[in-house]
């Protein structure tokens, strides 16, 4: 049960979205967009988050689909993560996606409230980070589309008031090999130690974390010893470890020694994995 | 006839499958006030003031009730606990005020209005630190507190509220005759009982002064005697309704809402108030399952005979010692085990910490000492090179050995333990081996555990049983067991139906207890009531057994000895076609002409423990239960040794039940149980930062088992009658989980050749383990 009084807004386009939150920041209000509400319900209730007004982009069309066109794949920022494990359109994505909370909440998660909200581990990006995924952001000048490698920073970067409307991925990226891993406290359904994605494209390893710090990331160095020559799997692991060690989360879920202790084991079978696939 | 040992159906079973079935939480009632509390937010903290002006202003609110509201405290052995916390919070959660409003959104939006100063006090956040020299005295007026029983024994200058001890045999003769040692030290953490229905609880005082109670609880009777005893309320205005309960495990056996519900309710002229926990508040504020922190040393001769055990068990009671008295208690009473050991010394000790208050849990203390205990078996049959199951055959307990309070030991008093032991060899193939290399770096392994429960009741536990008829012949059943979801009420009609030898169809169970109506049963609690309200339920059959024959026999014409009952139906024996059917007299005995003699009949039995008697304080000595159930399980795993991680893989149980009376229900009973004791080895525990606030107050956090995690379960029967329970059954319904947590511990520590000897068992805490000792 959530205490405080809000008011709740369904706009049908992006213009109107955007324009309702303008409207309603400029009264001093807080505004917040909501796709699935999951987050946003659960910190409500818990004295965790105030907001004054929801819109809902459910009702936007754009941010609803999830299509092939003209070789690219568009998913809308409010499609569920059970819509794009079902979908079959993006098999990395929708393994990360079938694995993050149980099936009721996935009918619920947005991809988008996966990127944008609280959550620290976002695992929906470790795939559209390594397949060179872009972003389409509604603002004050309309649409624009950004890779998601540079307007995600630990969070992305987001001007005030803009919306994250779809997601596209070049429809080649989707065939690529690919390996998905999640590594947790004890039970299949929980936040991730660690998730690891990875795709292999012409031979080169592109591969991303989650759960190794406060946020998901990236890391040319990780990759460039990966896609090292003339060395050993366990050279290419030290080095990663050695890299990244400092810097790994420690917490209730798993201590950081552990953590690394799992990654370390994790990025040799993801590595023997890879070596398998073609 | 062939009611009892079949798989009947629950009676309630298609209402609580079709959604139909009321629990407390689910009725509404019309303009009916809300209360919800404010909770502390450190684990140790005087309370300097609680500032509820601006909440008071809020629209909607009623009233707002502080500690000084109501100065009482409440306890079971010692009256410690205040029901809002006055110059002091000792747990993280514990209630500080509590708002009533006209909605459940106001009193939380007014909630959130209240300040609170807080100073805040060094924290104790284990029982190993609560007993260290200058620690913090979490009740500096202990000594001082009513104690309600002469057999509780509160240390003074310390965190130390209760001490068992047990003194038997000679102990220098056990180390003398022992030619190995074995020993080990052990950590357990509390937990919680995760029952679907939150406890909830709604209080109203009519204007001619009955406070009527509605809640989920497993202690109605209870609540009523110590409403009226605290608040000096006449016992008979109080009325306590329960209906089904949505789940217990123990942990609704602790009067604790319906005191909130009342002063809520007494505060705004007697109208109705509910109160309901929130999840998290289920989690942190109510009382949870006891932490245990346990050293065992065991001595054995060659052959692994125990020789001489010495143990020290330290009960994580939180900030309020509640029932964990009797949990220390119930730890020594069966501290050996089902093992006999001559020689035995053992102290049990309640501990106050600054965690949430402990409270009865599934197995009552017994997997919490069972991991210990079963730990320590498979240690000895490693030094000894000997079988685990061998060295649990060899020192079965059994006729002619003595309890660890010298109780005599009796097959019908105890059952046969190495019968389950042989029977689980054969479920769990224990002839292929205990551990099967795989490859790639993965094991399979079979660990095992065994335990045996008494009740721990008090000396004098009650249950009674009324039956009534209705015009058609058929019965209804009212007793005061409240149905938790174990089916004994089912069990009830069972029994009921057999010594009538009439359809159980005919027989009707009332599910919702009423206080005022129903007769005393003590609680449910305790894997008792088909032991007790089954004595009883069979008193009060044969009690309408006797009113029916001498009604009978005045229209036959014959002598009551003459008669039998079948079939609804009081008939000759010696001709059954000369018979009277049960319509025609249970309602009054009519002539043809109209007059009627008789009165209608109902039927009463009552049942109360004998023999039983409190603990000697210096030996133990005494008798705690009126028998025990044992059994012996196994939990195979597959175990990862590349990264620690390990699948159930099979779980099997072979308990002595006694009779068998309902298999499916007790199976499914058995199961859950042993559901419950892999959450507990493998992921649940309650988290407390350094500064003893709680971290894991949400399904997030705390972790429970998930559908499809589980293994494949076996459970199987033995059948050694107890001669004084209802047709021989034993109790059964918490003991699935009891040897759980400590076999998996046993499959663990084979697996990775390392003593595993903390719960949970978590792939980081088995990594961390191994890699200390490397």
């Amino acid at each position: 049960m959530i205490p405080f009084k809000f008011e709740y807004y369904k706009p049908d386009t992006l213009k109107e979205a955007f324009d309702l939150y303008d409207y309603i920041k400029g009264q001093g209000k807080t505004p917040l967009y909501y796709g699935g509400g999951s987050e946003i319900i659960t910190m409500s209730r818990a004295n965790n988050l105030h907001m004054d007004a929801v819109i809902d982009l459910k009702g936007i069309p754009e941010c609803c689909r999830i299509e092939m066109l003209d070789n690219k794949l568009i998913i809308g920022s409010a499609v569920t993560l059970s819509q794009i494990s079902e979908s079959g359109l993006f098999p990395l994505l929708g393994q990360t996606a079938a694995r993050i909370a149980d099936h009721t909440v996935q009918c619920r998660l947005t991809i988008g409230g996966n990127i944008c909200g609280t959550i620290i581990y976002k695992e929906t990006l470790l795939p559209l980070m390594i397949c060179e995924s872009r972003a389409v952001i509604y603002g004050k000048n309309g649409k624009r589309e950004v890779q998601i490698n540079q307007i995600f920073d630990k969070k992305l970067r987001l001007m005030p008031g803009e919306i994250l409307s779809e997601i596209i991925t070049d429809s080649n990226y989707l065939s690529f090999p690919y390996v998905h891993v999640k590594k947790t406290k004890s039970d299949k359904i929980a936040y991730p130690l660690l998730t690891v994605a990875a795709i292999k494209k012409d031979n080169n390893i592109k591969i991303a974390f989650s759960g190794l710090e406060n946020h998901p990331f990236r890391s040319r160095e990780i990759e460039s010893f990966i896609n090292g020559e003339n060395m050993s799997d366990d050279d290419k692991i030290n080095r990663i470890i050695g890299f990244q060690q400092s810097k790994v989360l420690d917490d209730a879920e798993g201590s950081s020694c552990y953590r690394t202790f799992v990654l370390k084991n994790t990025l040799e079978n993801t590595l023997k994995m890879l070596e398998k696939v073609k | 006839m062939t009611i009892l040992g079949n798989d009947i159906l629950r009676k309630e079973a298609w209402n609580k499958v079709d959604g139909t079935a009321k629990y407390n939480i689910d009725e509404d009632v019309k303009s009916i006030l809300h209360a919800k509390m404010l909770t502390s937010t450190y684990a140790h903290a005087e309370i300097l003031s609680v500032d509820v002006t601006e909440a008071l202003k809020e629209e909607g609110v009623k009233s707002i009730l502080t500690g000084k509201d109501c100065n009482l405290l409440f306890g079971d052995f010692i009256d410690d606990r205040p029901s809002l916390a006055t110059d002091r919070v000792r747990y993280y959660g514990e209630p500080v005020a509590l708002v009533v409003a006209d909605c459940e959104q106001t009193a939380h939006r007014a909630v959130n209005m209240i300040r609170v100063d807080y100073r805040k006090l060094p924290a104790v956040n284990s029982v190993s630190d609560a007993l260290k020299e200058g620690a913090p005295l979490i009740h500096e007026n202990l000594m001082s507190y009513n104690l309600k029983s002469k057999y509780v024994y509160p240390q003074r200058n310390s965190n130390i509220f209760h001490v068992v001890k047990i003194r038997k045999g000679d102990m220098n003769a056990g180390w003398n005759k022992s030619k190995v040692v074995v020993e080990g030290s052990f950590r357990l953490p509390q937990a919680d009982h995760a029952a679907m229905e939150v406890r909830n609880a709604r209080a109203e005082i009519l204007s001619d002064g009955t406070v009527i109670i509605n809640t989920s609880t497993q202690a109605p009777f209870n609540i009523k005697e110590n409403l009226s005893k605290y608040f000096k309320i006449d016992e008979g205005k109080i009325v306590v309704h329960t209906p089904l309960v949505g789940g217990a495990f123990g942990g609704k056996a602790a009067v604790y809402l319906e005191i909130l519900a009342y002063l809520a309710s007494r505060s705004v002229g007697g109208r109705p108030v509910k109160v309901s926990d929130s999840r998290e508040e289920d989690i942190c504020s109510a009382p949870c399952k006891m932490g245990l922190e346990a050293k065992i040393k065991l001595g054995a001769d060659d052959s692994g005979i125990i020789k001489a055990a010495e143990m020290t068990f330290l009960i994580d009671g939180g900030a309020y010692s509640t029932i964990s008295c009797r949990l220390a208690k119930a730890i020594a009473v069966d501290c050996s085990g089902p093992y006999n050991i001559d020689n035995l010394q053992c102290d049990c000790l309640g501990v106050y910490t600054n965690h949430t208050y402990s409270t009865s849990f599934r197995g009552f203390s017994h997997a919490e000492h069972a991991f210990c205990m079963e730990r320590m078996m498979d240690k000895l049959a490693l030094k000894l090179g000997l079988d685990p199951l061998e060295i649990r055959s060899r020192n079965a307990v059994s006729t002619g050995h003595s309890s660890p309070t010298q109780v005599k030991i009796t097959r019908s008093n105890t059952g046969d333990l190495t019968a389950c032991i042989e029977k689980l060899k054969t479920i769990i193939d224990w002839d292929e081996g205990n551990k099967i290399e795989l490859g790639n770096g993965k094991v399979r392994t079979k660990g095992v555990g065994c335990f045996w429960k008494t009740s721990d009741s008090p000396t004098d536990a009650a249950s009674g049983v009324l039956l009534t008829f209705n015009s058609d012949g058929s019965i209804n059943i009212n007793c005061g067991v409240v149905e938790i979801g174990s089916g004994s009420k089912t069990v009830l009609a069972q029994i009921i139906a057999e010594r009538l030898k009439m359809p159980l169809s005919k027989i009707n169970v009332s599910m919702n207890v009423n206080t005022q109506t129903s007769p005393l049963h003590w609680k449910t609690v305790a894997s008792m009531s088909t032991y007790m309200a089954g004595n009883a339920a069979l008193r009060a059959a044969d009690d309408l057994i006797m009113q029916l024959k001498t009604a009978g026999a005045s229209i036959i014409k014959c002598s009551t000895e003459a008669l039998d009952v079948a079939d609804m139906r009081v008939y000759l024996k010696e001709d059954p076609a000369i018979y009277v059917h049960f319509r025609d007299i249970v309602h009054g005995i009519k002539d043809t002409n109209g007059n009627a003699t008789q009165g209608h009949i109902f039927g009463r039995g009552s049942y109360i423990m004998s023999r039983l008697t409190e603990l000697a304080q210096e030996t133990g000595t005494g008798k705690a239960g009126s028998s025990w159930t044992l059994g012996a399980q196994a939990v195979e795993i597959e175990f990862d040794r590349t990264d620690y991680t390990y699948r159930f893989v099979r779980a099997a149980a072979v308990i002595d039940m006694g009779r068998t009376l309902n298999p499916k229900t007790a199976k499914g009973l058995i199961m859950g149980g042993m559901n419950m004791g892999l959450g507990l080895g493998s992921r649940e525990e309650f988290l407390y930062g350094e500064d003893g606030v709680m971290k894991s107050t949400s399904f997030r956090t705390y972790k429970m088992m998930r559908y499809g995690e589980n293994p494949e379960y076996i459970v199987d029967f033995v059948e050694t009658p107890d001669l004084s329970a209802p047709f021989g059954a034993r109790g059964m319904a918490e003991h699935g989980i009891i040897g759980i947590p400590g076999a998996l511990g046993n499959a663990i520590s084979l697996a990775v050749d390392t003593d595993i000897d903390m719960l949970p068992s978590t792939p980081e805490y088995i990594w961390n383990k191994v890699r200390s000792l490397k």
